[in-house]
């Protein structure tokens, strides 16, 4: 690559870790100095104009991550880099242009919703102040409540407009879905088509892929703080492979099928051979075809299965497959 | 359903960040929390006024004869370290009431309690994050916040100072307004230093309970060691080393403005801010 190229190419990252670490002092009660290795080398990169999704089971880093990105947390080694500077270095000048929703929005206060929407614009100038009335209406929020009374998704709601309120040209949120309703989560799903059409950048978290597939065109899952998949949402389907059950007329030898290349997860049972199957189908249906088919159904796994696949493994195990699948899926 | 009709601007370079904000609020942060914290603010600042006008009410009463014949009686080291010798008298009553009992006592458990909660109380709940996470950099953030505690207690300090001066004279009293004044500004630097010192605690740590901790035990150090070291033969050098004694140790109430206590003062509120904020600067938010 050219250095031009690369350039062009580093202006259009938003946001980019590499070997990323972050320990957390842990264990205060037990008067150890242990630490929390809470990320372990992320490397990230997110592009200019492009919804991101960061998918990742309970505890995996994905908060973490995003609070370094803030400036909240300071990392323990690595390079974080948003909107072309380091979070520390970037400070106010760079958060003026970033919208966040905390992933554990805490809100307390006899100041009502209004009030505290007021505020935060003021925090940033003024800009946005005159969303404040639409976009709550959008979102059906009771601008007159006292905070502290609101329920979970009407703060969630709160938290999901302040985030929108100044047009941000790049948008953090953590689990922006946690406690809206499906019709909110819909609207919600809107204003994300909205920002990116004009031009924003997107970089959400959630623990299922189903409500970012949707709009994310990548999709990075980490896990125990590594990034052990990244892909585009289209690569990750064909990744999720087809559910395949053939039916024989007569009974069928298990080992015929088991070292098929990109069939998996072999299942015989007397006269059916269920398994999973990854590119191309040739292979198997040859192997099919000396016998007799009775019965032929294929079905495209959903993408949560595959998800689910990159929860349930040991992570060390997971750099060596995803390598591995990486390479045949492509 | 709704159309967003707003457009999206195109990111401005934040040049107006320090200046001139766009609907002109300046100190957004401090009028924040001072907007939040107007109730209570209201509240203490009625009752310590309440107070105080109560004490004061009872001083005629404490200035006869028989008072002093009943104080005569007393051992002389309790008499002086509580202050009681000079009961009689219009500065020694206040003294041995309000200002170097009742209002320290009061002014304190609010100042130390909102030293705590202003930083890291407010951490620790997780309602910074918001705040943190906008356009306002931690050392705007904390000093706005300070800035607010400062002007919190100041007002309490104003009230029960007005109610002095105003009811001293009426009481005939025979304390000069200056020398009120004079009090009155060591009350507020006294406790505020103590509220700093718990501020900047919560502010290095993030947290609350520690904060609030320090901040309680040096007032209590602050005082007992003033205390013992006037009762005490030898102890000048315990109310030399308490804030307390940089306090009062100059009897503001009838001698005015203690400079070098005064001073001392104002400088334990900086040294306290500035590691609290070095500390803040540098370390993680809200874990
Ligand atoms: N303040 C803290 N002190 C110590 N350990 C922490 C702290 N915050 C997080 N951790 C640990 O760091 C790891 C990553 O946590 P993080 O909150 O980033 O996960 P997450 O992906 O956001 O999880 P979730 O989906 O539950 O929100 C976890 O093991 C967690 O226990
Ligand atoms: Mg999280």
């Amino acid at each position: 690559m050219t250095t031009t190229s690369a350039r062009a190419a580093a202006a259009d990252v938003v946001i980019r870790t590499a070997g990323l670490i972050k320990d957390y002092r842990s264990a205060r009660r037990g008067r150890t100095t242990g630490h929390v290795r809470a990320l372990d080398g992320l490397d990230l990169e997110v592009r200019r104009g492009e919804v991101f999704g960061f998918l990742g089971p309970n505890g995996a880093g994905k908060s973490t991550t995003i609070r370094i990105l803030l400036d909240q947390l300071r990392p323990t080694a690595g390079y974080a880099e948003v909107l072309g500077a380091t979070p520390a270095a970037g400070g106010p000048a760079v958060r003026a242009r970033i919208g966040y929703l905390p992933g554990e929005l805490a809100m307390q206060g006899r100041e009502t919703a209004g009030d505290l929407l007021e505020h935060l614009v003021r925090l940033r100038g003024g800009r946005g102040s005159g969303r404040i009335g639409p976009l709550a209406e959008r979102f059906g929020l009771d601008l007159t409540k006292p905070i502290r009374s609101l329920s979970k998704g009407n703060k969630q709601k709160v938290g999901v407009i302040q985030a929108f309120l100044h047009a941000p040209e790049l948008l953090i949120l953590d689990e922006p879905t946690s406690g809206l309703d499906p019709l909110l989560q819909q609207e919600f799903l809107a204003m994300v088509r909205e920002a990116t059409a004009d031009g924003a950048t997107v970089f959400m978290s959630s623990h299922v892929l189903s409500e970012v597939e949707i709009i994310a065109e990548r999709v990075a899952i980490v896990r125990e703080g590594r990034i052990v998949d990244l892909d585009d949402v289209a690569t990750l389907r064909h990744h999720a492979g087809q559910q395949v059950a053939l039916r024989f007329a007569d009974p069928i030898r298990a080992d015929e099928f088991a070292e098929i290349p990109g069939v998996e997860d072999v299942e015989v049972t007397d006269h059916t051979v269920r398994c999973l199957l990854r590119g191309e189908p040739d292979a198997l249906l040859k192997a099919a075809a000396a016998h007799h088919v009775v019965r032929w159904v294929a079905e495209d796994r959903e993408l949560e299965d595959l998800f689910l696949d990159f929860y349930r493994v040991p992570a060390g195990e997971l750099h060596a497959e995803a390598e591995e699948v990486v390479v045949h899926g492509r | 359903m709704a159309v967003d009709t707003a457009a999206r601007t195109p990111t401005p370079a934040p040049a107006d960040r320090n200046g001139a904000r766009a609907d002109g609020t300046r100190l957004p942060v401090a009028r924040w929390v001072l907007r939040e914290q107007r109730r209570s603010l209201t509240l203490w600042a009625i009752s310590l006024a309440a107070i105080t006008a109560m004490y004061l009410a009872f001083y005629p009463s404490m200035a006869t004869d028989e008072m002093e014949a009943v104080m005569a009686g007393l051992p002389e080291a309790l008499m002086s370290g509580m202050g009681w010798d000079r009961i009689a008298t219009g500065s020694g009553y206040l003294e041995s009431t309000i200002y170097g009992l009742l209002a320290p006592a009061l002014l304190l458990v609010f100042g130390i309690a909102a030293g705590a909660r202003l930083l890291a109380g407010h951490e620790e709940d997780g309602s910074l994050e918001l705040e943190g996470t906008a356009p306002v950099s931690r050392r705007q953030l904390l000093l706005e916040r300070f800035a607010a505690l400062t002007f919190g207690l100041f007002v309490l300090c104003a009230a029960l100072g007005v109610a002095t001066l105003v009811l001293a004279p009426a009481l005939g009293m025979e304390v000069t307004s200056g020398n009120i004044l004079a009090a009155t500004l060591g009350l507020w630097l006294f406790v505020l230093a103590m509220a700093t010192v718990s501020f900047a605690v919560g502010a290095a740590t993030g947290r609350r309970a520690l904060a609030l901790g320090v901040g309680a035990g040096l007032a209590v150090f602050a005082y007992m060691a003033d205390t013992i070291g006037e009762m005490m033969a030898g102890g000048d050098w315990l109310s030399t080393i308490s804030p307390f004694g940089w306090y009062l140790g100059g009897d503001p109430l009838t001698q005015g403005v203690d400079g070098a206590g005064y001073a001392l003062l104002a400088g334990l509120v900086v040294v306290a801010l500035l590691a609290g904020l070095l500390r803040f600067e540098r370390r993680d938010l809200g874990v």
